[in-house]
């Protein structure tokens, strides 16, 4: 049998070992190592598995995940969202969509410091919702909103998609992060654009909240010193080329940890459950992380990656247009698969074409990163959406699909700004 | 989407205090409605908790160390080292509490829409080829661990041999190897103490 053979059956197999829910890592290494085997012997294949997954974990700059991972988990425990919420809403909570606006703040600084976009989303839920609905904000802008908000996470430093992205393409952490910031900054611009035009086309949809004297203001400003001194501690640290990203994760978690106790926000109870979330999610990751690396020998040995390559630079459609034909398959692959899932099943077979483009592999990164997140919001996979209508299970999901398609033409249109403007993602990494 | 049997929100999640939920299934259970814990569900807590107990030490180790040589100009001897075999222990024994609770990122379009004797039969099959992955990965495992002992590989500042950390890293492969042979059986005599519901992943 042909490699080409050998590869289609590969990713026939894998696709269906996953559609029946065997999970996505050990269903990539089965295939990888048996495909593996099947073209360079039994031995060198069963070699492989041990070298590769004890290489995987026992891989200093591989610790970057659980550590800012960790850092999130402490952070939540903490109470630092409502925090966030409370002091955003001070400022903007009295105009026309103010709550909306507050919402998305605070989801941003939030994802500034958990990196997670469900994490986001969820959090949110449960401290927003409440709120805007009490303000007669309809469920659909209200749900809309926090899944947007929720995407969030995935942009701003410590971004874990994008430490995954960085893992398997070998590109630099730090310098990833520090592209998520401009992009990210960019998407709560546009999404408080969004919301303004919203309340301002329909004035009798997103009313006014309660006006905040500026003695409240400050008080709540006051409170959220602990978020700001943690990201810039931890970001400021990776920026200035004081820290490792592995490093800068265990600062993190450790400053967490620290300004937690000293703040009195943290029980033993509550360090130990962000322990075992940590570790979890991280036991997860991981997971896809070997069988990524075991399914990439694969995809060597049958020189897929390099097969792709020439046929999409081969189609004649220039690099704009092979790119074009990308996000269009992320955009597809999102209604089925997640995010992480996604990347890591594909970005090393796409990322050498992206590198034959000439394209820049940080800003690739960012794009990537903000198409999949598209998948967290648009039907009918939606994991925030998922995640919204678990926590608030008396809105339907056609209310909040309906409630995110404002955003997710913003997110379109941010998405060719990126295309068009790549120095919104590389003009920062370029400077460390 | 993703799976996860017993954890139904995701990690980071910060929920509001419980009188003010509003979904009634958040609710605490009530003493009476906690399940009684046997023995194999202790055993299993244990080896998530030494999991999470190593994620701690791992951050310790480099808070503790990047001050240090920050602020004093002092190492900890073999940070490096500890820090990254701290890391393999932590993930294979995470892995081994990660594959009996079903947290593992999986793609859930069929499940979601199966009936539920569908789901539990699709359960069965991808803890079964779970359950032979990382077989296979714990006997190829144990062999880097006597190859790494066999070699005298050595820590860079203390000279420390390498393979004992390997060795107790294995050992979570090989509780890994017990808990979905667990979970295995359990999806087969007792499929509901895994529940039905769909749950969300902690992942992203």
């Amino acid at each position: 049998m042909s490699t080409d053979a050998v590869a289609v059956i590969g990713f026939v197999v894998l696709f269906a070992l996953m559609l029946l829910r065997v999970p996505v890592g050990m269903a990539m290494g089965l295939v990888g190592v048996s495909g593996f085997a099947y073209i360079q012997g039994g031995l060198p294949a069963l070699k492989l598995v041990g070298q590769t997954s004890m290489r995987t974990v026992a891989d200093y700059s591989f610790g970057v995940i659980p550590m800012f991972l960790l850092m999130g988990a402490i952070v939540s425990a903490s109470g630092m969202s409502r925090e966030l919420f409370r002091a955003a809403n001070s400022v903007v909570g009295h105009l026309k969509g103010g709550l909306g606006i507050a919402t998305i703040a605070a989801c941003a600084g939030f994802a500034a410091i958990s990196g997670s976009s469900v994490a986001t989303a969820a959090t949110f839920s449960t401290v927003a919702y409440p709120e805007m609905r009490a303000h007669r904000y309809p469920p659909a802008f209200s749900t809309g909103v926090i899944a947007a908000g929720g995407t969030l996470g995935a942009m701003f430093p410590p971004s874990t998609v994008l430490a995954v992205y960085g893992l398997i393409t070998q590109q630099d952490i730090g310098k990833l992060f520090i592209a998520g910031i401009l992009p990210g900054l960019l998407a709560v611009s546009m999404y408080v654009a969004t919301i303004s035009t919203i309340a301002l086309l329909w004035p009798g949809y997103l009313p006014a909240g309660q006006p905040s004297s500026w003695r409240e203001r400050i008080a709540a400003m006051r409170e959220v010193w602990a978020p700001l001194v943690l990201f810039l501690f931890v970001i400021g640290g990776l920026y200035g080329g004081v820290f490792t990203p592995t490093e800068a994760g265990g600062m993190g978690a450790g400053g967490a940890f620290v300004l937690s106790l000293w703040r009195r926000r943290l029980t033993r109870e509550q360090l130990l459950q962000s322990l075992l979330q940590a570790t979890r999610t991280a036991a997860a990751i991981f997971t896809v992380l070997i069988g990524a690396l075991l399914f990439g020998y694969f995809l060597a040995v049958t020189q897929t990656p390099q097969k792709v390559t020439m046929l999409l630079t081969g189609l004649g459609l220039g690099r704009y247009g092979v790119l074009a034909l990308i996000m269009v398959m992320y955009l597809v692959l999102g209604c089925l698969m997640d995010a992480l899932a996604m990347i890591i099943l594909t970005v090393p077979i796409i990322f050498p074409v992206i590198a034959t483009l000439g394209f820049d592999p940080i800003w690739f990164g960012v794009i990537i990163v903000m198409t999949v997140e598209l998948g967290l919001i648009h039907p009918p996979v939606g994991m925030n959406v998922f995640v919204i209508k678990t926590v608030v299970p008396e809105v339907s999901f056609l209310t909040i699909f309906s409630g995110v398609l404002p955003f997710i033409v913003t997110d379109m249109i941010r998405l060719v700004i990126l295309i068009a403007f790549p120095a919104i993602a590389t003009f920062l990494p370029e400077r460390m | 989407m993703g799976s996860s049997a017993d954890a139904t929100m995701p990690a980071n999640t910060e929920l509001p205090p419980r009188a003010e939920r509003s979904t009634p299934q958040r609710t605490a259970p009530t003493s009476q409605a906690v399940p009684r814990r046997n023995r194999m569900d202790r055993f299993i807590d244990a080896i998530e908790w030494v999991a999470a107990i190593f994620v701690g030490i791992v951050a310790a180790d480099i808070f503790i160390s990047v001050l240090l040589r920050k602020l004093f100009s002092v190492s900890i001897p073999d940070s490096y080292d500890f820090g990254r075999m701290l890391l393999g222990i932590l993930i294979f024994w995470g892995i081994a509490a990660t594959s009996y609770r079903g947290t593992h990122i999986t793609v859930d379009l069929v499940w979601s829409a199966a009936r539920p004797r569908m789901k539990q039969v699709i359960d069965i099959f991808a803890t079964l080829v779970l359950l032979g992955v990382v077989t296979v990965q714990t006997g190829t495992l144990f062999d880097k661990v006597m190859t790494t002992r066999a070699d005298h590989v050595l820590t860079y500042d203390l000279n420390l041999p390498v393979w004992p950390f390997f060795l107790v890293a294995w050992l979570g492969d090989v509780s890994a190897v017990l808990l979905i042979a667990v979970r295995t059986f359990r999806l087969i005599v007792r499929p509901e103490i895994f529940g039905r519901g769909q749950s969300i992943k902690a992942v992203e």
